[in-house]
């Protein structure tokens, strides 16, 4: 079965790392250029995170999490460069088509926020699975309940997934057309959906039957099998990123009097 | 109908199980549409389902939780911010699902609408904040160029923008919803009965 | 003190009107292996669910009378008011569908299995102990860190029955544990069961394969609309005269022991192998092969001739030197030569033999790699799926993949409508199919509001009804039981009879005894066997099918015994 989860487990530093230090990284990286309203803090989070990718060995493995927001980034870039509604400064010209400096300015920081955002969040989400997230989570008293829906698309939608053939086959084995041309392929969609839907929610009865036999949902305190390895890596790293964004708010404060 | 009565929610293990299949629905409408190339994205059938069988919280937990997931599956936070927007598509459906606005065709077209002005009403801002007014979608976004170079405001253009794109999409969506939970049996929606209770035969 | 006291069971599921369980009364000692028997919607799974608790807690609807649990230490426990999560600690439920069974939550086998001790808060140690005796119990310890998904549906359902064993349940309840495996995963479910029944645990087990109910079973309750027939040992219930009409069909020891007056000191037929050779001892009986297969179809000969058109018949499909994969590196067949005619035709063999990438090759679902498939003399490559819908058709294993409309006749009309044919003809042939489904009288009812067994038979009846020259059925047996495996018998025949080719991928031995002409054994992409029943089941092919792991069916078991 292929898994639908993006974690892999390369041993490094970053996955021993505790879910929670990764998510007060993301945390960092987004406030601190926000907070410090600087370009360049983007930039300093941005090469940060890369530098964090490429010491866990996954770097190859980020940039198809990041290649589709060139694309949004593009259209900010043209529509803010030429739209925007503070544009003043002519900054260049192609086409015959004049960007403004406003613009340009105000779409690099919108395009460096993305990358930001990503390249953060893809550190946490490459590296930690998702068993283990719902497992802490649930540990430090978070919903066995909601912790179970976490965990359990995780496992089911690679099944529904591939009844998606199925399906189809089934259908087009009784004629029906899935190409030509817009009614014909519009006619088409409640005969694979509905399956999909019906037996879902068939399953659904039966999962919840085997769940309630196991125990699930009882009003008991849970008990793990493991605990995590106490990992002196998660104080420090804490400490440091709680550090920048009170410096970064000082610096603010400071720099606005 | 009194609010307490609307928000009515039962969160057993029927209900829980429901919201992950509401989310592999949601994937699988998505997956389909895509299939059939058909220019929508129909990616909130399953979120509609858990708010009209569960009423409006679960349809928000569905919604939120789907674009969690989501985004935990493609390291791609920016839809993990749309998950509000997705939270409030499955509260308004819900509400309105549980004030009889699906009973009926008509009605039921109401109920897109309403789901599609909540998404709309929730994006909008988002899209400002964090992209200046661009939704990603190209005919959107065509048209958000289209006000910004006639010197609308950024709000408003941003309105239209996701308007052109939400409200067809959440249209389609809940017409097809309507059909297929039309089809549901009761031995299935019963489980969901947040009203039931067991009969004495002695 | 009984360990299970049922008295003046009723019930109605929700939103229905009919009792399902019609003032049940049944005591069960500590210990003992009871059979449920009975055809479906007997009321055998809504009994057993009861005793679990989830009738009515999960269910509700209405509900009457009470079960009562004796359990050791704990004293009476009241199924309808004991949650179902604390009622888990005393029973335990396994039932048909392997991969609904696994909780979603765990991705390995050992954490699936503590799933359930998680929950009851079992301390970490202890939980540990207990998972590693269970998988090493039932022989997966070796597949601790798979991922539960990724496994086999016999090895699946073995985890299922692990998950519910390591919380150490008094009572197990069976609910037709091996209705969906192939027969590998049968076996090993079964040699389970089989260790389950000598533990000392009290088991109840629901299962269609009646010659394991006869052979596991303590006592046997006979079931029929919601009432309990009849509760006796096996031997005696199976020897019942009017069993066949409760839907139930007597082992075929029983069968054959009833031909040859081959009784019990009590006067009644054994059940079992076992039972039947050892009142043999010292007997002398004179059995023609007419005879077995008298006792194996349950007719008289002449009943069951078809048209036979021979091996030297109309060529349908011609499958030469064909080769497909999925995968580049993995072929799946490497030049497989074939030729189909008009006899009805089993294919069997184990998950992954390639029986069911056969089928949609001929369908046209998939293209060969090298090689062709002509169908009545033409290229299949040629041509679409579309346009092979009007001329094969193709019944999916499971009903769900394909049901979408409101009614069952809407459903079966989908189907004659796409393929051109005229709205009046449609309702024709629908209306028609349906009768032959067993189906008449419910063309109005919402698919879904039928039981999974009147699905699958919808799901046939749409194929049925498209008039085509082929059809394939994919393991159409599941779930049906014995009047239900009459009717798709039926169906066979008749179809066979309108000189339409009737494929079948088959995991009942017994039901491709009785009814095909042809059988064909595949395992690993290749053909090993193909011939009549008679020919592919004697015992010198005792080697090649015990090497693609098909158990024969039990009157040809019989017929060696003897």
């Amino acid at each position: 079965m292929k898994s639908i989860s993006l974690f892999i487990d390369k041993g490094t530093w970053l996955n021993r790392l505790h879910p929670y230090t990764k998510l007060l990284y993301i945390l960092a990286a987004v406030a601190v250029p926000l907070i410090g309203g600087n370009l360049w803090l983007f930039v300093a989070m941005i090469v940060s995170s890369l530098l964090i990718l490429a010491s866990g060995k996954i770097i190859k493995n980020a940039l198809p999490l990041i290649a589709f927001s060139f694309t949004l980034i593009i259209v900010i870039f043209l529509i803010q460069g030429l739209f925007n509604h503070s544009n003043e400064t002519a900054f260049f010209s192609v086409f015959g088509l004049t960007f403004y400096k406003e613009g340009v300015m105000y779409a690099t920081g919108i395009g460096l926020n993305i990358l930001n955002m990503l390249l953060s969040f893809g550190i946490f989400v490459l590296t930690t699975s998702p068993q283990e997230l719902v497992d802490e989570l649930e540990k430090s008293g978070f919903s066995p309940k909601f912790g179970y829906i976490i965990n359990s698309v995780f496992q089911i939608l690679p099944q529904m997934m591939s009844t998606k053939d199925t399906i189809t086959d089934a259908q087009r084995s009784r004629g029906m057309e899935t190409e030509g041309k817009l009614i014909v392929r519009m006619k088409a969609f409640l005969p694979l959906i509905s399956p999909v839907v019906m037996s879902s929610l068939i399953n659904t009865r039966e999962r919840a039957i085997a769940l309630e036999v196991r125990g699930f949902g009882r009003k008991q305190k849970k008990t793990w099998l493991s605990d995590r390895e106490k990992n002196k890596g998660d104080r420090l790293i804490g400490i440091i990123l709680v550090a920048l964004i009170v410096l970064t708010i000082v610096w603010r404060v400071v720099l606005c009097r | 109908m009194d609010i307490a009565k609307i928000l009515k929610t039962k969160l057993d293990t029927a209900t829980i199980v429901l919201i992950p299949a509401c989310i592999g629905i949601n994937y699988l409408g998505k997956l389909f549409a895509s299939i059939l190339k058909l220019p929508l994205w129909l990616d909130s059938i399953g979120t509609c389902i858990g708010a009209i069988l569960g009423g409006p919280i679960i349809g928000a937990i569905c919604g939120a939780a789907n674009n969690i997931i989501y985004g935990l599956t493609t390291g791609d936070n920016i839809t993990l911010i749309y998950a509000l927007t997705s939270l409030g598509i499955g509260f308004v459906v819900g509400v309105m699902a549980r004030l009889g606005f699906m009973k009926t065709f008509p009605k039921a077209l109401l109920c897109a609408v309403g789901g599609g002005l909540a998404a709309v009403i929730i994006s909008t801002p988002l899209n400002i904040m964090f992209w200046g007014g661009t939704t990603g979608n190209v005919w959107g976004d065509a048209l958000f160029a289209l006000t910004q170079a006639n010197g609308m405001g950024v709000a408003v253009g941003s309105f239209l923008d996701e308007l052109v794109v939400d409200v067809p999409d959440k249209l389609l969506t809940l017409i097809i919803v309507f059909f297929i939970i039309k089809g549901l049996p009761k031995k299935l929606t019963s489980l969901y009965d947040v009203n039931a209770e067991i009969e004495n035969l002695d | 003190m009984p360990v299970i006291t049922i008295e003046n069971l009723k019930y109605k599921y929700p939103g229905t009107d009919t009792l399902v369980l019609n003032d049940v009364s049944l005591t069960i000692e500590k210990g003992e292996f009871i059979g449920i028997a009975g055809a479906n919607g007997a009321g055998k799974s809504t009994l057993s669910q009861a005793v679990m608790g989830l009738v009515p807690q999960f269910y509700k609807g209405a509900y009457g009378g009470k079960v009562i649990l004796s359990i050791d230490g704990e004293g009476e426990i009241n199924t309808k008011t004991t949650p179902i999560t604390k009622l888990c600690e005393y029973v335990g439920l396994i039932f048909q569908n392997p991969f609904n069974q696994l909780s979603g939550a765990k991705d390995t086998v050992y954490g699936e299995v503590a799933f359930g001790l998680q929950n009851l808060g079992v301390e970490r140690e202890e939980m540990k102990r207990r998972v590693e005796t269970v998988l090493k119990q039932l022989d997966i310890w070796e597949y601790r860190d798979r991922n539960p998904f990724d496994l086999s549906g016999g090895q699946m359902q073995r985890v299922a029955i692990a998950s519910i064993l390591v919380m150490q349940p008094s009572i197990i309840i069976l609910d037709e544990p091996t209705s969906q495996l192939d027969p590998q995963g049968t076996e090993e479910v079964f040699r389970v069961v089989d260790q389950l029944s000598k533990t000392g645990i009290t088991i109840i087990m629901i299962e269609q394969k009646i010659e394991k109910l006869a052979s596991f079973c303590d006592r046997i309750v006979l079931m029929d609309k919601g009432r309990i027939v009849d509760i006796d040992v096996p031997d005696n219930i199976f020897s019942r005269d009017d069993i066949e009409e409760l839907g139930v069909r007597p082992p075929v020891f029983t069968r054959f022991c009833k031909k040859y007056d081959i009784k019990n000191p009590d006067g009644s037929y054994p059940a079992t192998l076992e039972r039947t050779m050892a009142l043999l001892v010292g007997r002398e009986i004179d059995v023609t092969e007419d005879d077995i297969g008298e006792i194996q179809n349950g007719k008289k000969a002449e009943s069951v001739v078809l048209e036979s058109t021979g091996p030297e018949g109309e060529i349908v499909f011609n499958v030469s030197r064909l080769s497909f994969s999925y995968t580049a590196d993995v072929d799946i067949f490497k030049e497989l030569s074939l030729s189909l005619d008009k006899r009805p035709t089993a294919i069997i063999g184990q998950n992954g033999a390639g029986k069911t990438t056969l089928v949609r090759l001929l369908k046209g679902l998939l293209k060969p790699v090298s090689g062709t498939i002509l169908f009545g003399g033409e290229d299949i490559a040629e041509k679409t799926v579309a346009m092979l819908a009007g001329k094969v058709g193709y019944v999916f294993q499971n009903p769900d993949d394909q049901i979408f409309k409101y009614n069952v006749l809407d459903e079966v009309m989908f189907g004659p409508l796409n393929i051109g044919m005229s709205e009046d003809e449609a309702r024709e042939q629908s209306l028609k199919a349906l009768e032959l489904m067993g189906l008449k009288g419910k063309e109005k009812e919402n698919p879904y509001d039928l039981e999974l067994f009147e699905r699958k038979m919808v799901a046939i009846a749409s194929v049925v009804a498209m008039d085509t020259d082929v059809i394939i059925l994919d393991e159409p047996t599941i779930a049906q039981d014995y009047p239900g495996r009459q009717m798709i018998a039926g169906m066979i025949h008749e179809l066979s009879k309108q000189g339409k080719l009737v494929i079948a991928i088959l995991h009942d031995m017994d039901f491709v005894a009785d009814n095909f002409e042809r059988v064909i054994v595949m395992a690993h992409g290749k053909i090993l066997l193909d011939g009549g029943v008679k020919s592919v089941f004697s015992s010198e092919n005792n080697e090649i099918l015990a090497m693609a792991r098909i158990q024969k069916p039990y009157s040809f078991l019989l017929c060696e015994e003897l």
